[in-house]
Parts: C-alpha cells; sequence; structure tokens
C-alpha cells in the first residue's frame, strides 16, 4: 500500500472510531510535517507569511489522496494533523527554551536573539500543560484548542472532525479559552 | 465531566449574554463555588488575547534550523564573509570584505523573518532610507539586495562599539557627553532635514568609533506611514510586549506610546533620553517592568541631570529637559540642540566643572 491509501485508510477507520489508526496514522503525519518544514524554507518566496495551516495543508495534499477525499476525510486528516503540529511546535518550543541551539560560535542569550520566539515558546508551553488539565475536565474543549489553534482549523472543520454541531464548537471555543486563560494565570502567578 | 462542570458550562454562557447587573442574580442562585468558578472564568474571557494568532513565531524558527547561518569565507553577492559580530532580533551582523579587500559590515535578515512581511519590509526600507543619506556620524549604506543567504545591506565597517557598551560603563565626562551628543543630533539634523525619521534612536543603533567619531546606524523607517513599532519581531504572539522589550521602551517618546504617527520631535525624544542617561548615569525612565516604564514616560516628574550629577552646564540641563518634553510642540528641533551642544562647547572647559556624580 503506498502512504497516500495507507493514510487515506487509517483515517477511514480513525473515523469509524478504530482508536489505535490514529496512532498508526500519526508517525506518519509527523514525519511529513518535519518533511515539509524543513524543505519550506528553502523554496519558500519572501514576504509571505507561513503559518503553521500551511505546512498541515500540504502535508495533506501529499498524504492523503486529497482529489477524492471528502469534506469528512479533509476535517478528520487535520483533526489528526493538529496534534501532530502540537507535539512538534511544543517539542520546538522545549528546545528553545532549555537553549539547545546550532552553531554556537558566539555566545548570545535567547533573548537577546528573539524576544517573539522565545516568549512565544513560554507561551506554547505552558498552553501545552494547560491544555492537559482542560483534557481531565472536558476532553472534547481541549480537542477544539487544539484543531483551532495548532491545527488552523475553521470553526465549521472543526465542527465536521468532531461530530458536533457549529453553536457547539463555538461555544466550546470561548469556554476553552477563558478557562486556559485562567489556568495560565494560576500557574504562572 | 460531571454535572457540576456542566452547569459551570451553562451558567457562563448563560450569563456571557446578560448584562453586569443581571449576570449576578443570575449566579446568586448557584452554589459559592460553582459561582466563583463562572465568574474567574467570566473574568478571563474579558481578557481573551490568547490564542488570537497561530503560533507563527515557532513555526518559523523550527524552519530555520540553523540561526549562525553564514561561515567565514562564504560569499553573499559581492562580499567574502569573514566573521559573525552580533545577532539581534532583526538580523545577523557579519564582517566581510569586498573585492578590494574593505572591510564592510553585512547584515543579513534573520531567516525567519522573511516570513514576516513587516519585516521584510522593514527591511527593505531601511536600506532605502540609509542609502539616501549621506553623512559623516550617519553610518554609510553601500548596497542592499537578494543572495542565496538571504536579504542582505552591505554598510561602512565601523571599528568600535555601541553606546550600549559605553553606557555600561557608567556616567561620562560632561564635555565627553557634550561631543557626542553633539555629532549625534548634527546626524539627527541632517535626516530631518531630508525628511528622514530614525524612528529606533537608542544606544543599541548609535556607535562610537575608535577615534571618537559618533555613527549613527539603523535609519530604520520611512519617512511616511502611520505609526510603527520599532521592533515588529519583539512582539508576542498575543501581541504583549515581551519583558525582553522594555530596552527598547526606554526610549520611545509618550506619543509613539500612545500610537500616534512618529515626527521629528519623536527622534529629539529619544536622543534627549539617550544624552540624559549619558550624563547622569542613569535612565530617566528606568522601570522594573515594562508597564512602569510606560508610566514613567507618560507622567513621572523629571528632574534635571543636575540633580543627580554635579558639573553640568545649566543650558545643557534645560535643553534635555526640553527635548523630554512630554509635548512634542516643546521640544527644540535637533539643530537646535547640536547648537546648544556645540556653542555650549566651544566656550571651553571654563564652563565645565569635571562633573562627578554627587
Amino acid at each position: 500500500m503506498n502512504p497516500q491509501d495507507e493514510v487515506t485508510t487509517l483515517l477511514a477507520a480513525w473515523s469509524k472510531g478504530d482508536q489505535s489508526a490514529l496512532n498508526k496514522v500519526m508517525p506518519l503525519v509527523y514525519a511529513e510535517l518535519h518533511r515539509i518544514a524543513h524543505r519550506a524554507w528553502s523554496q519558500h518566496q519572501p514576504s509571505q507569511t507561513l503559518q503553521p495551516t500551511a505546512l498541515i495543508n500540504e502535508a495533506y495534499l501529499k498524504l492523503a489522496n486529497a482529489e477524492n477525499a471528502s469534506f469528512q476525510d479533509r476535517c478528520h486528516f487535520f483533526a489528526v494533523a493538529s496534534t501532530a503540529m502540537r507535539q512538534v511546535l511544543v517539542n520546538h518550543a522545549k528546545s528553545r527554551l532549555t537553549g539547545k541551539r546550532g552553531g554556537g560560535q558566539v555566545e548570545v542569550s535567547i533573548d537577546d536573539v528573539q524576544p517573539a520566539v522565545h516568549q512565544e515558546a513560554e507561551e506554547i508551553v505552558a498552553l501545552h500543560e494547560a491544555l492537559d488539565a482542560l483534557q481531565a475536565v472536558d476532553e472534547r474543549k481541549s480537542r477544539v484548542v487544539e484543531m483551532r489553534y495548532f491545527g488552523g482549523l475553521s470553526i465549521e472543520e472543526t465542527a465536521e472532525a468532531l461530530g458536533v454541531s457549529i453553536p457547539t464548537v463555538n461555544r466550546d471555543w470561548r469556554l476553552a479559552r477563558s478557562w486556559l486563560i485562567r489556568e495560565m494565570k494560576r500557574t504562572s502567578s | 465531566m460531571n454535572a457540576e462542570w456542566e452547569e459551570i458550562e451553562r451558567l457562563y454562557h448563560e450569563a456571557l449574554e446578560l448584562p453586569g447587573s443581571e449576570r449576578t442574580n443570575l449566579l446568586a442562585q448557584a452554589s459559592p463555588a460553582v459561582r466563583q468558578e463562572v465568574e474567574s472564568l467570566l473574568e478571563a474571557d474579558s481578557s481573551a488575547g490568547l490564542l488570537a494568532e497561530p503560533p507563527t513565531h515557532i513555526a518559523a524558527d523550527l524552519l530555520d534550523g540553523q540561526p549562525s547561518g553564514l561561515a567565514a569565507g562564504q560569499r553573499v553577492a559581492d562580499y567574502e564573509v569573514e566573521s559573525l559580530v552580533s545577532i539581534g532580533g532583526m538580523g545577523e551582523v557579519y564582517l566581510a570584505r569586498d573585492t578590494a579587500g574593505r572591510p564592510v559590515a553585512l547584515k543579513i535578515l534573520r531567516r525567519h523573518l522573511i516570513l514576516n512581511a513587516q519585516a521584510v519590509d522593514r527591511f527593505e526600507t531601511e536600506a532605502r532610507a540609509a542609502s539616501a543619506l549621506r553623512h559623516p556620524n550617519i553610518v554609510t549604506v553601500y548596497e542592499s539586495g537578494k543572495s542565496a543567504a538571504g536579504l542582505f545591506i552591505a554598510m561602512e565597517w565601523v571599528a568600535g562599539s555601541t553606546f550600549r557598551a559605553v553606557l555600561d560603563g557608567g556616567a561620562v565626562e560632561i564635555a565627553q557627553m557634550m561631543d557626542w551628543g553633539g555629532q549625534a543630533a548634527r546626524a539627527l539634523s541632517a535626516a530631518h532635514a531630508a525628511g528622514i525619521l530614525h524612528r529606533d534612536m537608542k544606544p543599541e543603533n548609535i556607535m562610537l568609533r575608535k577615534d571618537g567619531m559618533v555613527k549613527i546606524l539603523d535609519f530604520g523607517l520611512a519617512r511616511h506611514g502611520g505609526p510603527v513599532w520599532p521592533e515588529p519581531s519583539s512582539m508576542g504572539a498575543s501581541g504583549t510586549i515581551s519583558g525582553t522589550l522594555s530596552g527598547t521602551l526606554l526610549y520611545m517618546s509618550p506619543e509613539i506610546l500612545r500610537g500616534e504617527a512618529a515626527t521629528s520631535a519623536s527622534d529629539v525624544f529619544s536622543l534627549g533620553a539617550f544624552l540624559y542617561e549619558l550624563a547622569a548615569g542613569q535612565h530617566p525612565f528606568a522601570g522594573d517592568t515594562p508597564l512602569d516604564v510606560f508610566e514613567a514616560i507618560e507622567s513621572r516628574a523629571l528632574a534635571g541631570v543636575g540633580s543627580v550629577r554635579a558639573g553640568i552646564p545649566p543650558e545643557v540641563d534645560r535643553l534635555i529637559l526640553r527635548m523630554l518634553d512630554r509635548d512634542p510642540g516643546g521640544r527644540p528641533s535637533a539643530r537646535e540642540a547640536c547648537e546648544v551642544l556645540e556653542g555650549v562647547k566651544k566656550m571651553g572647559p571654563a564652563s565645565l566643572q569635571a562633573g562627578r556624580p554627587l
């Protein structure tokens, strides 16, 4: 089976309730995201803002049999990819904060280099932990945030992936944000 | 999920639809624990800047695998890289040689910022603005362009250090401050006459060459356009200002902090803050947090340099305070500042007692 069919099949299995399918598809998505991320740099056109969502989109075109895929398949793929994206970005943020950097010919503190990257790294790690806490209270809401924030899914796509209504996603999204903000403030103080 | 959580959720959404007074009535029915939970969530709701934007910086940084990209001997356009000099928020600066073997400073836009349209715009504008300026106290830009290594600006190599390093050594002699201040004011005056604002005057952007010549770097931003934050890359994903930005904040004029458009008077304010710091050995708006700095710039009463440092000529002390006038209209022009600093200097050392911190 070629990787595209494999992913499509696994996604289909997952959407029918086979949780182990998700575990099988994740490494494929994860590897693809990394590959795309590294290649994207060399081909990237200046003056164009590249967002995590763009990576996921590209991974989707690559991995899933995009032309024949239904809206539902697409949404499921994005749902999986957003989990992978969360892992990729959180891992990178953590390595940033512990100061693992290439080169090393000049001593520079991370703050001097990129305050915005450093700050965002802190936010992402804090968010990641708060999301784990939210998952324990209300798993669906943590998934909504994962898909919306890390995966860049729209409200409609999130609703489709989770099999709930659009108003429900809107409400989940709003409450989850308040909850996470409160949680992050609580743990940082 | 339990019943209490469901009740919290229901009350939260109901309360969001209600004005404040009715919220209180609604929540009065709930148990104290539930009420407190809902109230704290509602409170967090109003500060919802978080998650408003995707984590672009980390994603871009992930793509930018190797932060210090260029090795000695590598070519960028017609220049050969010798060594990495510094890494800043916007770019990396290398010492390089042109084809004739002369040293040049090569500034390369950090690769991850190529993903940020605003940063690219600023970089290109900097190259344009600075190449329009020819002044002995302004770093000369030779060339800018694109290369395999990214966007670059080739400029005059200044053998010396930035004034950040000078300030780390504490206050300087008053006569010295006036000489350097006069040179910086003269450069600003020339730029303003050409219709170009600096917009990010701070010690990190002013260099002292080993022979005592002051050179201003990074004429970063265009003369037209709305308010611009000096370092777009310093704004966090949630739009908040990171603690590390407080260094830059220190030199921002009140009108810039309010988000108004910069004028030449804004540059004069920043220069005034720098001169005050040079003379007094302490920053006029020092604060522990960005918020403290904000408040100091907006409203803290400021005593003259003379209150902390003896030996400053009264007209120079008055000049610096006028440069720091909260009303842009009350500030002198860069040209006037230059004339005062140089005028007093010409009167000779007699008017300048050796200044010592009080």
